[in-house]
């Protein structure tokens, strides 16, 4: 009897102190939980800054300072984020919906032979796709689009068609049991409930364009593949150097921002 | 809980008996692709305010015919009935919103808060915010959870027993006249099933519903149910109230399924408080007074210690255990078993001796006292 009371008036006093420690308590636990995001800014904050000044300490001839010039880099590499970003968005649009209706009770025949046909699309070599497009279509921005969309369709509409499949069956019972209509359980059950590992595969799809949108230059539709193409054609070690190294860079705070992204969508589901 | 029920109150002809809430008629299910219906040519009828307890071995058609009464199941066949009126072709999901729905483990949605998860009938039949807010306390309240802790935490941070309580308020939330359970308690630890058990009782006796409840526990059937329909392939075989059901089977198929515990399963159909008990004596009043009662020494707040004096025994040698008088005989039996003890100290909620039963009791026949019922 006596140790019974105790125990809640300990739990009390813990649940007090549990209170004034909450403030900081967040912040800390926040930190232990995600201290493992600040490392590859870090990283990528040291790759940039011993490349400025390996390039500082070189003498630049004209040529290497014309093409090195800021606007000239700032230019191809916002091409760069724009054909990353625009077809990523493109697979979201075509992609999840697809994935979706793949998922339906009547179309689950068809999920087979579909993801089938989007795995051969990935297995294809990007760069030959590109260059098939541009003959077919045009060379230019929108066919790299094309190309690039093409390319990263997969793991998106894969992750969809799984992360619906992955939601407890239970959980749509109870949905339908309680009244919601097949549309209101899509909505408001499967499709939250599946959204990390939709997240998952569009991160995926992200970073496979950003690192394929440097083959865009070959058919004439600009980005960081051109700072490449001309370090190559004009034989200018720094050039080649500083590309690299901004191309890698990139891809990797891409990654990053978008494991943040998932982070904090898996958070909020729960 | 004060009833604030949407629907028009219904007159009832009948009067003093109650009517049927749920009647099953000619219902038959036959799945695609298989020969023999999983259920045929059911006949049921539920009164209003009773438990059925659906119950019988894996594939009798238990939960398709729970299933079929707020049709997430369609029926292949026959009428359903809820409250007077034809059921089996009004718009399914309209239908269940007015069916209170609890399956195993609760179902909560993992992305919604205990609020949220409470407020997604009331929300879809249109109440406002404030009146769903309200709600939602109130019936945490009822399942005994404090609403200022609970009802902005997520599903993941409950125990599987606060799951379920929050299953079962989810399903009152917009208080149906009908609630159907599929197994609630049926993953959830004996300990904390036990005590969920009692506390849906308690809770039944407030809100008053007509419940189809599906059990493989024929524990959890007796225990729970004003009648239970034991089910096998796809037949009702016997329809009756647990007394009759574990004294007289109706047939092979039921007494092989009640089994050989039956005798002692009734057990636990018997309240202490109904039972006609031994007298018992404190220290205080009987000294030397050995009139063949049994004699407990007492302690300050009046909880009896251990045995002063027992007719034909040695008081010393016998432990004293107590059950409460809110208990049953199946209780009392589990005490003196455990305790090694001959008899057993009827307790009241204070702890104060009411009354001894003995072991020869259980054998000799027990008295029921006549209450005025």
């Amino acid at each position: 009897m006596s140790t019974a009371t105790s125990e809640t008036v300990d739990l009390q006093a813990e649940e007090s102190v549990e209170e004034v420690e909450g403030q900081q308590g967040r912040i800390s636990s926040l930190w232990s939980q995600h201290y493992d995001l600040v490392i590859l800014p870090a990283i990528i904050i040291l790759l940039l800054l011993a490349l400025f000044l390996y390039v500082g300490t070189r003498q630049l001839d004209s040529i290497e300072q014309r093409v090195l010039a800021p606007d000239n880099v700032a230019g191809l590499l916002w091409q760069q984020i724009l054909l990353a970003a625009v077809s990523t968005v493109l697979v979201l649009v075509i992609a999840v919906p697809l994935g979706i209706v793949l998922s339906r009770r009547g179309a689950r025949r068809a999920q087979g032979p579909v993801l089938a046909v989007g795995g051969f699309a990935q297995a294809l070599p990007p760069f030959g796709v590109l260059l098939l497009m541009a003959f077919w279509l045009d060379f230019g921005f929108w066919t790299a689009i094309i190309g690039l969309t093409i390319a990263a369709l997969l793991p998106v509409l894969r992750n969809t068609v799984v992360g619906l499949q992955q939601v407890d069956q239970s959980l749509i019972e109870a949905a339908r049991g309680m009244g919601m209509t097949s549309r209101q359980t899509l909505f408001r059950v499967e499709i939250p409930l599946a959204v990390p590992v939709i997240v998952a595969g569009l991160r995926v799809a992200l970073v496979l364009n950003v690192g394929t949108a440097t083959l865009a230059s070959y058919i004439g539709a600009g980005g960081l593949g051109e700072l490449v193409q001309q370090a190559l054609r004009l034989n200018r070690i720094n050039v080649l150097l500083v590309a690299g190294g901004i191309i890698a860079a990139l891809a990797l705070l891409i990654d990053w921002l978008a494991g943040v992204a998932e982070r904090v969508v898996v958070t909020r589901a729960g | 809980m004060s009833e604030t029920t949407d629907q028009p109150v219904v007159e009832t002809p009948q009067g003093a008996g109650k009517p049927d809430m749920i009647v099953l008629e000619g219902v038959e299910k036959i799945y695609p692709g298989s020969e023999a219906p999983a259920v045929s040519q059911l006949d049921m009828a539920i009164p209003q305010g009773e438990i059925v307890m659906l119950i019988g071995p894996s594939g009798c058609g238990k939960t398709t015919t729970l299933k079929m009464i707020n049709r997430l199941i369609e029926p292949t066949s026959g009428r359903i009935l809820l409250d007077g009126k034809d059921v089996t072709h009004v718009n399914g999901d309209q239908l269940r919103r007015e069916i209170g729905y609890v399956i195993q483990q609760g179902g909560l949605f993992p992305h919604f808060s205990i609020a949220d998860n409470i407020g997604v009938v009331p929300k879809m039949v249109g109440w406002d915010k404030q009146r769903i807010r309200e709600r939602a306390d109130e019936l945490l309240h009822l399942v005994g959870l404090e609403p200022s802790v609970f009802r902005d935490r997520y599903p993941r941070q409950l125990s599987g027993g606060q799951q379920q309580r929050v299953g079962v308020a989810r399903a009152l939330a917009a208080d149906p006249p009908v609630m159907l359970m599929d197994e609630p308690f049926g993953a959830i630890d004996p300990i904390t099933r036990d005590r969920l058990q009692d506390e849906f009782l308690e809770i039944q006796r407030t809100v008053g519903k007509t419940i189809a409840f599906v059990t493989h526990d024929l524990q959890e059937a007796v225990k729970l149910g004003d009648k239970i329909a034991v089910f096998a392939t796809g037949r009702l075989e016997q329809y009756d109230d647990p007394n009759t059901i574990l004294t007289r089977p109706a047939n092979d198929f039921v007494s092989d399924f009640v089994g050989g515990g039956a005798a002692v399963r009734r057990l636990s159909l018997l309240e202490l408080s109904r039972l006609e008990l031994h007298p018992i004596e404190t220290d205080e009043k009987a000294v030397g007074n050995s009139n063949g009662s049994p004699v407990a020494e007492v302690d300050a707040s009046g909880k009896p210690v251990s045995w002063r004096h027992l007719p034909g025994a040695d008081a010393a040698g016998v432990a004293l255990v107590t059950v409460p008088l809110s208990g049953t005989v199946y209780d009392a039996v589990d005490v003196m078993l455990d305790g090694s003890a001959s008899l057993v100290a009827v307790v009241d909620e204070e702890g104060r001796p009411q009354g001894v039963l003995h072991w020869n009791d259980l054998v000799s026949g027990l008295r029921t006292r006549e209450r005025d019922a």
